[in-house]
């Protein structure tokens, strides 16, 4: 159990920082969002001229967005799941139970990190249809942006995922091990629903 | 073997799974044991490219506006409203519950956010005056349901997506449902009134209260530029010859706008105008994004950007209750959720391609059909197998995994598309509210400090006049299909 | 059997791809004698646009895909050489150079050393016949009618740049919303293949005016992964290539039986086709020649390409105009 805690200290502190920066980065894509919409409109309406990026760069900040803010969402408990059966059981059941669903949800994001790693690097050989570094601003050629920094969304979303998951894992067996004294609660935040 | 995938998916999210974890792993696991190792490279480029679509950024700009209007005292302005209405009837509280859930619910794509908006507000008032909580906590999470029907719907958006629909089509075909089981509910709410002797409340809950010069003038204009604009469709609907358009008659419409409302000033009582006004920029949310949507001027996700910005400057403009720090939270907190649901979607999508590759849909229609092919039997059994599913499983994940099953088998047998989709979106939202597993219960049940257990036995009557309003829906075309028919979106 | 083909189009089995597709299967898996299965997914359940099924071709879960040129911009860039307007003056020269398969080996040649081997173009068809400018507002017969126009086109720039290149106003819209897009004049016109604009009804959404001025061909690129084709004996890659070339003959007549009665639907429905005259094509010819040098100085290897498919379009003129004079006598 000295083990686990010892495991724990760092991951919870990766946690509490790297979660909240991927969350202020990720208030900063939707925000991002909005203003890219609303200049795409202002273009076509106003100056009846529209822009050919606006819809793809949108749905670029999106992935991020989403990449970067659902793993505080499974921190804090905000993936919906059926917890009726965990609810019935006694205590002690019920923690080996979450145990055991935190091992298979483990298994999945080890699979996604894999599968993600070879779709970033497929992105590689594809270029975004619209998106391009501006280079010739500053003299160089305007280079199209690869759909790799795109697809690295979702792979850097299953690694931050899994990292909390890892922390789920050692906390529940803490609990299990009635060393659960100390623990510092994950504030479940209370979120927004789109339901 | 690849069938196997649905059981072991419902056993692992009855046990407990989260959802977005369920519907990777059931598939993942069955490809893996098949040996078919190069579609779980499948399974994960669609739940990337499920998330990976403009229409769909609807969902998290409108649950953001939501957020920032919840922020911006206007969830209170609804309420007052809404008391000004139908306060004095008896049951007035629970009558001004449901009409709040319907001005609501023009702002908002979200039961969960109507439940813990108005519940916050409502149920403490309404146990003040009398009313038992868990009834309290009923009414509130019953009258819900209505946000997704009544645009804008996150729900529908999903629809939409999955289903290659025009999600202005379906906001259109929201409308009349979503007023329908507000009237339901309305009906049942006076039946109950006589039976338990449910008290009156007072039209205007705070006396001689003050209006802000900005929120004065804004509310002054925007009244009439609306009804300039109603009197203005009049012009154009004029019969051939005489029909009239153009700005400037617009322009000129103002005035009859304008004496028309200094001859209701005279009349009516200055509390109850000062809370008409206090509404006056909220609701202006809905006629943006439906009139924008409807006039062309921008499609459903721009709209929803529109939304935000309004939304923004209604807050920040007008009045004056949010500060500039709230907005770094309130963007995050949309971000977080956001953030879930899409996970949950792009999930479903990868889900959706095995179901495809085991070739469950055909097997599944096959089935359907078997059973009959007279489409208004087989509409009742899917109401009932939607409502079941509904009690189970969010209405997101449903939508996404039955769609694309039931949706095509129905089409081919005559249903309008537009007309289905509000059959399963409708039954779906209704299963938010019902017992074991409906989301607004729990948020109901966290509002009011009320166990899940007793509001979901309360509930029980409004639920009936629910299921009532979904046959009434599934028997009726036109109540869907009138409005979209009017507006030219619908054949 | 020996191999099973898993074989996508993002389409529905009203359309030319799965024509071709039918065709494809039942001469392979007969000439294959039955070593060959082919298996079908037409829609979007295994993927649901260009970009995603190309990958999915690369990383060999799917054997066989078509897409459009635009479907193929974001890693061929210059296959959009098909979106080039007036290159081919019609579907008889179309054929010829596509039937002929040296233009081809060019694009399939570019197409694997880009992918790293990956993806093999097996044969070019045709989707839906031509595209031309259709709008809700009046008749197109020159350039200068389509000024200012709000014209839908799809999120690449080839599209876009010839939308602009033309006076209009480009605007991309998914493809499920442009029904409504159209109705609420969000978009005022579309560049669609007849077929497809009956096929979603858009002349109840006020489209109305057609003008065939076919300036683009709409090239169905049918790619295959390479390394599973490769893998495959001699003997049963050459019947995956015949069976290509039976389903490129199926997709270059399929559309034009299905034009025969979109046509008539559209003018039924109200809606006017207006053939333009040689000069007014003339004009058009002429407006859009910035999109050529456009497309050589943008789109990586596209000088090389535009070059190859001229070469192409010559030699097939100088043959047919040879027969025609040789036929009519
Ligand atoms: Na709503
Ligand atoms: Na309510």
């Amino acid at each position: 159990m000295g083990l686990i805690r010892a495991m724990l200290v760092p991951i919870e502190i990766w946690n509490d920082w790297a979660l909240a920066l991927g969350r202020w980065l990720a208030l900063l894509a939707l925000g991002l969002m909005v203003a890219v919409i609303l200049a795409q409109v202002w273009f076509r309406y106003v100056l009846n001229n529209a822009l050919p990026w606006p819809d793809e760069a949108a749905r670029f900040l999106m992935l991020w967005m989403t990449g970067l803010a659902a793993p505080s969402g499974l921190r804090r408990g905000g993936f919906v799941a059926i917890d009726m059966l965990s609810e019935a059981l006694p205590r002690r059941l019920a923690d080996i139970l979450i145990l055991v669903l935190l091992f298979i949800a483990m298994i999945v994001l080890v699979m996604g990190v894999q599968l993600g790693w070879t779709h970033v690097n497929s992105g590689w050989l594809f270029a975004s249809s619209s998106l391009r570094l501006p280079l010739d601003l500053v003299g160089g050629a305007s280079v199209k942006i690869k759909l790799a920094w795109m697809y690295m969304s979702v792979f850097v979303g299953m690694v931050l995922l899994s990292i909390v998951n890892i922390e789920l894992i050692l906390r529940r067996i803490l609990i299990i091990g009635g060393r659960a004294e100390g623990l510092k609660p994950l504030s479940p935040v209370e979120l927004a629903e789109a339901e | 073997m690849l069938v196997w995938f649905l059981p072991v998916f419902l056993v692992l999210l009855m046990i407990g799974l989260p959802v977005f974890f369920a519907l990777l792993f059931a598939p993942g696991a069955l490809l893996w044991l098949n040996g078919q190792e190069r579609d779980l490279a499948l399974l994960y480029r669609n739940l990337y490219n499920g998330m990976d679509s403009f229409p769909l950024m609807a969902l998290p700009f409108f649950l953001l506006a939501g957020e920032i209007m919840n922020r911006g005292g206007i969830t209170e302005r609804l309420v007052q409203f809404s008391q000004a209405f139908m306060g004095h009837l008896r049951g007035g509280l629970a009558h001004v519950n449901i009409l709040s859930s319907i001005l609501f619910a023009g702002l908002s794509g979200s039961a969960v956010a109507d439940t813990s908006a108005l519940g916050s507000t409502l149920i403490p008032a309404m146990e003040k005056q009398g009313y038992t909580r868990r009834f309290a906590a009923a009414i509130t999470a019953a009258s819900s349901v209505i946000g997704p029907i009544i645009p804008p719907s996150g729900i529908m958006i999903i629809y939409a997506y999955v289903m290659g629909q025009s999600v202005a089509a379906l906001f259109l075909a929201g409308i009349v449902p979503g007023i329908l089981v507000g009237l339901g509910l309305m009906v049942m709410v006076r039946l109950m009134a006589d039976r338990y002797d449910l008290p009156k409340a007072e039209r205007i809950v705070e006396r001689g209260a003050a209006i802000g010069p900005v929120e004065y003038w804004v509310s002054f204009v925007l009244l009439r530029l609306n009804l300039a604009g109603v009197f203005y469709l009049f012009a154009l609907m004029l019969p051939e010859g005489m029909a009239v358009g153009g700005l400037a008659v617009y322009l000129a419409m103002l005035i009859p706008a304008h004496f028309l409302l200094m001859a209701w000033r005279r009349r009516a009582d200055p509390d109850f105008r000062t809370v008409c006004k206090k509404a006056v920029a909220p609701l202006q949310t809905p006629i943006i994004i439906l009139g924008g949507i409807l006039l062309g001027v921008f499609t459903p996700t721009e709209a929803a950007a529109i939304a935000v910005l309004y939304a923004l400057i209604i807050s920040y403009g007008v009045l004056g209750v949010m500060k500039i720090s709230d907005l770094a939270d309130v963007l995050r907190r949309s971000a977080i959720a956001s953030a879930t649901v899409l996970l949950l979607v792009g999930a479903a999508v990868a889900f959706k391609t095995v179901v495809s590759l085991s070739h469950a849909p055909e097997i599944l229609a096959e089935f359907i059909l078997a059973l009959s092919e007279n489409p208004l039997i087989l509409l009742f059994l899917i109401n009932i197998l939607l409502f079941i599913v509904g009690m189970f499983l969010d209405a997101g994940p449903a939508i996404i995994i039955l769609g694309p099953i039931l949706g095509p088998v129905f089409t081919s047998l005559g249903v309008d598309p537009v007309h289905f989709a509000i059959i399963m979106s409708v039954n779906l939202t209704v299963g938010l509210a019902t017992p074991p597993m409906g989301l607004v219960l729990f948020v109901a049940s966290s509002v009011s400090g009320e166990k899940v257990e007793t509001i979901s036995k309360a509930i029980l009557p409004f639920l009936a006049v629910e299921v009532l309003v979904i046959f009434l829906i599934t028997y009726f075309p036109a109540i869907s299909l009138t409005v979209p028919r009017l507006a030219g979106f619908v054949n | 059997q020996e191999y099973t083909l898993r074989a996508t189009a993002n389409s529905n089995d009203q359309d030319e791809d799965y024509d071709g597709l039918v065709v494809f299967k039942d001469y392979v898996e007969k000439a294959s004698n039955g070593a060959i299965e082919v298996e079908l997914f037409i829609g979007t359940q295994l993927c649901a646009n260009g970009t995603e099924c190309l990958q999915g071709i690369a990383d060999g879960s799917i054997d066989i895909f078509v897409t459009t040129s635009g479907g193929a911009a974001g890693i061929f860039p210059y296959v959009q050489v098909f979106d080039l307007p007036y290159l081919m003056r019609d579907d008889r020269i179309a054929e010829a150079v596509l039937t002929n398969g040296t233009f081809t080996r060019t694009l399939r040649d570019m197409a694997l050393e880009d992918s790293n081997n990956a993806i093999r173009i097996m044969t070019v068809g045709n989707t839906g016949g031509w595209r031309n400018f259709a709008n809700t507002q009046k008749r197109i017969a020159t350039p200068s009618d389509l000024e200012g126009m709000k014209m839908r086109t799809v999120v690449a720039d080839l599209p876009q740049e010839l939308v602009k290149t033309l006076g209009a106003s480009p605007t991309p819209i998914p493809w499920p919303e442009l029904f409504t897009s159209l109705q609420t004049g969000v978009v005022e016109g579309t560049k669609n293949g007849v077929t497809d604009i009956m096929n979603m009804k858009f002349t109840d959404a006020g489209l109305q005016y057609l003008t065939l001025d076919g300036h683009a061909y709409m090239a169905a690129i049918w790619v295959m992964n390479n390394e599973r084709f490769m893998s495959m004996p001699e003997d049963m890659r050459t019947v995956v290539v015949n069976g290509f070339k039976e389903l490129q003959q199926a997709t270059f007549a399929s559309p034009k039986r299905k034009q025969i009665s979109a046509y008539e639907a559209f003018t039924e429905a109200g809606g006017e086709i207006y053939v333009p005259t040689a000069e007014e094509m003339d004009a058009f010819s002429e407006a859009v020649t910035p999109v050529y040098d456009w497309f050589e100085t943008n789109v990586d290897g596209g000088g090389e390409v535009l070059q190859a498919l001229r070469d192409s379009v010559a030699a097939a003129e100088e043959e047919i105009d040879a027969e025609i004079a040789a036929d009519i006598q």
